[in-house]
C-alpha cells in the first residue's frame, strides 16, 4: 500500500465527465485522481489534498478555472503546484492561461499521448 | 371674420372690382348729365333766336301797317300784306321748339293775338282809312295798335327770357353735378388703390406669418427634426388643413424612423448573436469531439481489455449521439425562421423518451441525483418521436448544466384534463424575473456566459417551436431553489400520419 500513496496525485476538474473520462484513461495507472465538475468542488478537495498536477477545464460552472489558476498562483502553498489547461477555446484563453501562470495550455480536442506526456514531464520536475 | 385665405382674395378682388365700377359709373353719369345739360342750352338759344325773329316779324308787321296807314298805295298795301303773312313760319317753328306744354299755349295765345292784330285792328283799320284816313289816323287807335303789338312782344319775350334762364340754370346745375361726380370720382380713384393696398397687406398677414411657420417647420423635419409641431388648432382656413396635413406628415416620418431604428437594432443584435452563436458551435462541438477523437486514439493506441475497450466505445458512441444532436440543433435554426414545420407525427409512448434520455444524461453526468415520476402506465401522445425526444434533450441538458454538481435532477409524465404534461425540475438559480420573457428566444442566453455554462441559445427557442407545431404549451416556473421547465401536448392533438392524406403531413 506504500507505493499506492506514492503515485502522484493529479486532480481533474472538468464539467463533463467523458472528458475526465479520457483525461484519466489518457495518464493511466501511473497516478491516482481526484476528480471535481466545478470550481468549488476543486476548492474542497485542494484544501484537504495537495495534488502532484491540476488538469484544469476554463468554461466551468460558477468560477472560472482561469479564475482559480489566479487562486492558487496566488496563494503560497499551491503556488508551484503545476496546471495544466484544457480549453476548447483555442487561441483566446491560451496567452491569458499561460500569463496567469499555467506550466502548460492543450486545446479541446487533445492527443492523449501528448496530454501524458506534458503530465510526465511536469510532475517528475 | 373671413376664415379661408381664399374667402379673403375673393374679399379684395370684390373691392377692387367695385371701385372699377363706380369709378366708371360716376364717369359715365357726369358725362351724359352734361351731354344733357348741353342740348338743353342749345335748344334754349334756338328758342331765343327764333323768337327774336318773330319779334322782328311784329315789328315789321307795325312798321309795314304804319306805312300802308300813311300813304296807301299798291307798295304798302303789298307790304303790309306779305309782313301779315311772314310771322306764321317762326310762330309755328317756335310751337314746335318751345318744350314745356306751358310754352306750347303760349305760342298759340301769340299766334292768337296776332291774328287778331291782324283780323281785327290791321285790315278794318285799313279798310277805314279808305274812306276816313282822320278816323283812322286818330291817337286812339293808334293807341290800340301800339298797346296790342307792346302785348305781343312782351309775350314772345317772357317765353325767350323764360328758356334762357332755364338754360342758364340747367347748365350751372350739370356743371355742380359734373363737379361733384368728378369730386366723388377722384375719391373713388384714391380710396381705390389705398384699399387695394390694405387688403393686399391683410393677405399677406393671413398668409405670410402662417407660411413662414411652416417653412421653419419644414426646415427643422429636412434636419432630421420630427419633434416639430404645427399649431392647428385655432386656425379653420386652408392653413390650419396644411398644418394638420404637416403635422400627420411628420408623425408617420417619425413613426417610419422608429421602426427602422428599431429594425436596424434588431439587426444588430441578430447580428451580434450570430457571430457570437459561431464561436459557441465551435466550443460546442469540440467538447464531444475532444472525447471521440481522444478515446478512438486510445483504442488504435494502446493495448486494452475487453472493458476498457466496451467502455471507450460507450463514450465514443455517447458523444457522438450528443455531437449528431448538437449539429441537428445548428441546422435547425432555419426551422426557427421557416413557416413549415414538417412533423412526422406517430401514436407513441411519451414515457420511455423522458426515462432513457434522464439516464443517458446521468450517465454523462454522475455527479448529479436522478428522480423519476414516471407511472407504469403508458402515456400515449400523437406526435413527431424525433422532435419530441429533442426536446426532451435540451430540457434535460439545461437542466444539467445549470445544476450545481451533486444537484437534484427531477423528471416526471403525468396525464391533465387537457393531455400530457412532463416536466424536468433542476436546483440551478432558475430564470431571473428580467429574462423570464426571453428564454424562449432565439440566441437568448441570459446569465449562462457569464456563468461559464456552454450552449448557443437555441435548445429553448427550438423546443418552444416543436412544442408549439405540436399544438401544445411550454413554460417554466421557479422554484425555490431552481425552476421547473414544463411542456403539454393536446390529447386530441395532431393526427397519426398513417391516417392522413401524404399532402396534409406539414402543420
Amino acid at each position: 500500500m506504500a507505493a499506492e500513496t506514492l503515485r502522484p496525485l493529479i486532480l481533474i476538474c472538468d464539467d463533463e465527465r467523458p472528458l475526465r473520462e479520457l483525461v484519466k484513461a489518457a495518464l493511466g495507472g501511473a497516478y491516482r485522481y481526484e476528480e471535481a465538475a466545478d470550481t468549488l468542488e476543486a476548492e474542497r478537495i485542494l484544501e484537504q489534498d495537495r495534488p502532484a498536477l491540476v488538469v484544469l477545464d476554463v468554461m466551468l460552472p460558477g468560477k472560472s478555472g482561469l479564475e482559480l489558476l489566479e487562486e492558487l498562483r496566488g496563494r503560497p502553498e499551491t503556488a508551484d503546484i503545476p496546471v495544466v489547461i484544457i480549453s476548447a477555446w483555442h487561441g483566446e484563453y491560451e496567452v491569458t492561461a499561460l500569463g496567469s501562470g499555467a506550466n502548460a495550455f492543450l486545446g479541446k480536442p487533445f492527443d492523449p499521448a501528448e496530454l501524458a506526456d506534458t503530465v510526465e514531464r511536469l510532475v517528475a520536475a | 371674420m373671413l376664415r379661408s385665405v381664399s374667402a379673403r382674395i375673393a374679399a379684395v378682388t370684390l373691392v377692387a372690382a367695385g371701385g372699377v365700377i363706380v369709378i366708371f359709373t360716376l364717369f359715365f353719369v357726369a358725362e351724359r348729365n352734361l351731354r344733357s345739360a348741353n342740348n338743353a342750352t342749345t335748344r334754349a338759344a334756338d328758342v331765343s333766336s327764333v323768337g327774336l325773329t318773330l319779334r322782328a316779324s311784329v315789328t315789321q308787321l307795325d312798321s309795314a301797317f304804319r306805312a300802308a296807314l300813311r300813304e296807301r298805295n299798291g307798295t304798302t298795301l303789298a307790304d303790309w300784306h306779305r309782313a301779315a303773312a311772314a310771322w306764321h313760319q317762326p310762330g309755328e317753328r317756335l310751337a314746335v321748339i318751345v318744350q314745356r306744354p306751358g310754352d306750347v299755349q303760349h305760342v298759340h295765345e301769340i299766334e292768337t293775338l296776332i291774328n287778331q292784330y291782324v283780323d281785327d285792328y290791321g285790315n278794318p283799320v285799313l279798310g277805314i282809312a279808305q274812306f276816313s284816313p282822320s278816323t283812322a289816323k286818330s291817337a286812339d287807335v293808334s293807341e290800340e295798335g301800339r298797346l296790342r303789338i307792346a302785348q305781343i312782344t312782351k309775350r314772345i319775350d317772357s317765353i325767350t327770357g323764360a328758356a334762357a334762364r332755364s338754360a342758364a340754370l340747367r347748365s350751372r346745375h350739370a356743371d355742380g353735378f359734373a363737379n361733384r361726380v368728378t369730386e366723388a370720382g377722384l375719391a373713388a380713384l384714391i380710396i381705390t388703390p389705398l384699399l387695394l393696398l390694405f387688403g393686399g397687406v391683410w393677405l399677406m398677414r393671413a398668409v405670410a406669418r402662417p407660411l413662414g411657420a411652416v417653412v421653419s417647420a419644414a426646415s427643422s423635419v429636412a434636419a432630421g427634426d420630427f419633434e416639430v409641431h404645427l399649431d392647428e388648432d385655432d386656425r379653420r382656413d386652408e392653413f390650419g388643413a396644411l398644418a394638420r396635413a404637416f403635422n400627420r406628415m411628420t408623425s408617420a416620418l417619425k413613426t417610419n424612423r422608429e421602426e427602422l431604428v428599431t429594425r436596424a437594432q434588431r439587426l444588430e443584435e441578430s447580428e451580434r448573436r450570430k457571430s457570437e452563436l459561431i464561436s459557441i458551435v465551435s466550443h460546442e462541438v469540440r467538447t464531444p469531439l475532444a472525447s471521440i477523437l481522444g478515446f478512438a486514439r486510445l483504442l488504435l493506441e494502446r493495448d486494452l481489455t475487453q472493458d476498457e475497450q466496451r467502455a471507450y466505445l460507450r463514450i465514443i458512441d455517447d458523444e457522438a449521439t450528443r455531437l449528431a444532436s448538437l449539429v441537428s440543433d445548428f441546422l435547425d435554426i432555419r426551422l426557427l425562421e421557416d413557416r413549415r414545420f414538417p412533423l412526422r407525427a406517430i401514436e407513441l409512448d411519451i414515457r420511455p423518451i423522458v426515462v432513457d434520455q434522464a439516464e443517458r444524461m446521468l450517465a454523462r453526468h454522475p455527479e448529479h441525483t436522478l428522480v423519476t415520476a414516471v407511472g407504469a402506465e403508458p402515456v400515449l401522445v400523437v406526435g413527431d418521436e424525433q422532435r419530441l425526444t429533442q426536446v426532451v434533450i435540451n430540457l434535460l441538458s439545461n437542466a444539467e448544466k445549470f445544476s450545481p454538481s451533486d444537484g437534484r435532477i427531477r423528471v416526471g409524465v403525468s396525464r391533465t384534463a387537457a393531455g400530457v404534461r412532463v416536466f424536468v425540475e433542476d436546483e440551478g438559480p432558475g430564470i431571473p424575473p428580467e429574462h423570464a420573457d426571453e428564454v424562449f428566444e432565439p440566441f437568448f442566453r441570459g446569465d449562462a456566459a457569464a456563468a461559464g455554462i456552454a450552449g448557443a441559445g437555441i435548445g429553448l427557442a427550438l423546443c418552444r417551436r416543436i412544442i408549439e407545431a405540436h399544438g401544445g404549451r411550454i413554460g417554466f416556473e421557479n422554484l425555490r431553489p431552481g425552476a421547473r421547465f414544463w411542456f403539454e401536448l393536446p390529447a386530441e392533438g395532431l393526427v397519426p400520419e398513417d391516417d392522413r392524406l401524404p399532402d396534409a403531413a406539414h402543420v
